[in-house]
């Protein structure tokens, strides 16, 4: 998607790009396998469950082994996508969607078992992806004096768009949960609740941290001031650790706690 | 990282691993106090599964994993053998699959006079 709406600004990061997209392709293979393979665990409730072929073999048959599948899929599509000439970027694109539509396959939602839900989800981690595919090369050229005009360019750019992007986002996750709960009595009532909350939270800080980003260290970026360009990398630097706080409360959302009855 | 996965695996299994669906009923029935060990423990769940342990501790003796050889099907009531420790109180554990791919998990416990 960066490559796809950014070109113009992402181009002098290119092979960058392509290495970074490649490591954390990786990552995500080896996220999914391990993932899989502590479901296999959570069977026996033991670690000898990670290898056990009955369990494995059991939760391939189900919705896990479907979602392990377009995850894996997609990946790789991805990574082929970021080696191939004029087509590569829509190629990824497709392989991104193909590995987020793997999210609604399990958890909570496909409980709902209503495809509008379904295709909610894959807006609102579009909509995340996006976020967050932002942050690595804005950090990039911010911390480059010889890219300073780019990046205060780029940053404000996206931040016109993460306006539209914030508003999609809380609809659909607000949407969501209503959806999931059913009523907010039970959010300060129960332990999945509680997770939401605290989930929320970080979010609120992050679009703090965004309008901090919008309103302070890009207008100054663009007047030529190298210390806002600091300013903006360590913000992003600390963004990264919020989003990795909210992936944690979500994954503890979607396959750890139940949701309430 | 045999550390990091033991550690993470530890975590997810203490954590209770996502108990989706409720046990409707045990027999015996939980906290039931009996005067004979029964031949056999049963489960009625709300909705098919497929179990894939189930344990018994008796008193502190160590757990020792019932026979589910047989159950290879989703089933929503099952029937297992039960093997006679004596006297006492009896602790079952049991995880399992629910058809969506959730684990599920959940314990009972009866006492023998």
């Amino acid at each position: 998607m960066i490559r796809l709406i950014f070109w113009d600004y992402v181009k002098c990061l290119d092979a960058r790009l392509r290495r970074f997209s490649l490591g954390l392709a990786g990552v995500a293979v080896t996220a999914a396998i391990i993932g899989f393979l502590l479901r296999g665990a959570a069977l026996t409730g033991d670690i000898a469950g990670m290898v056990d072929r009955e369990m494995l073999g059991l939760l391939w048959g189900t919705s896990v082994g479907e979602a392990f599948t377009y995850r894996l899929a997609g990946i790789i599509v991805i990574s082929i996508g970021l080696y191939l000439p004029v087509i590569g970027a829509w190629v990824s694109l497709a392989g991104g969607l193909i590995a987020l539509w793997s999210f609604t396959q399990i958890g909570h939602i496909p409980d709902q078992e209503q495809t509008g839900i379904r295709l909610l989800l894959l807006l609102h981690l579009l909509g995340v992806s996006f976020w967050v595919g932002i942050l690595a090369p804005l950090r990039w050229l911010a911390r480059d004096p010889e890219y300073l005009a780019v990046a205060a360019n780029f940053g404000d750019k996206f931040g016109v768009m993460a306006s539209g992007i914030v508003a999609v986002l809380v609809l659909a996750g607000g949407l969501m949960a209503w959806l999931i709960l059913g009523t907010l009595s039970l959010i300060f009532t129960t332990a999945y609740g509680l997770a939401l909350v605290g989930k929320v939270t970080l979010v609120a800080l992050l679009l703090g941290l965004a309008a901090a980003n919008k309103l302070r260290f890009i207008p100054a970026m663009q007047a030529g001031n190298q210390k806002a360009a600091a300013h903006l990398a360590r913000s992003i630097e600390l963004e990264i650790t919020v989003i990795t706080a909210v992936l944690v409360a979500t994954a503890t959302l979607t396959s750890v706690l139940a949701l309430p009855m | 990282m045999k550390i990091i996965i033991t550690m993470i695996v530890s975590a997810l299994l203490a954590s209770g691993a996502s108990a989706h669906s409720k046990v409707s009923t045990t027999t015996p029935s939980n906290h039931a106090e009996l005067a004979d060990v029964p031949a056999q423990i049963g489960f009625d769940f709300a909705k098919n599964i497929r179990l894939t342990k189930v344990k018994v501790t008796h008193d502190n003796d160590p757990a020792v994993p019932v026979d589910l050889v047989g159950q290879t099907d989703f089933e929503r009531i099952f029937t297992l053998p039960l093997p006679d420790m004596g006297d006492g109180t009896y602790h079952i554990e049991w995880r399992g699959l629910g058809m969506d791919g959730h684990a599920m998990q959940g314990d009972f416990t009866f006492e023998v006079n």
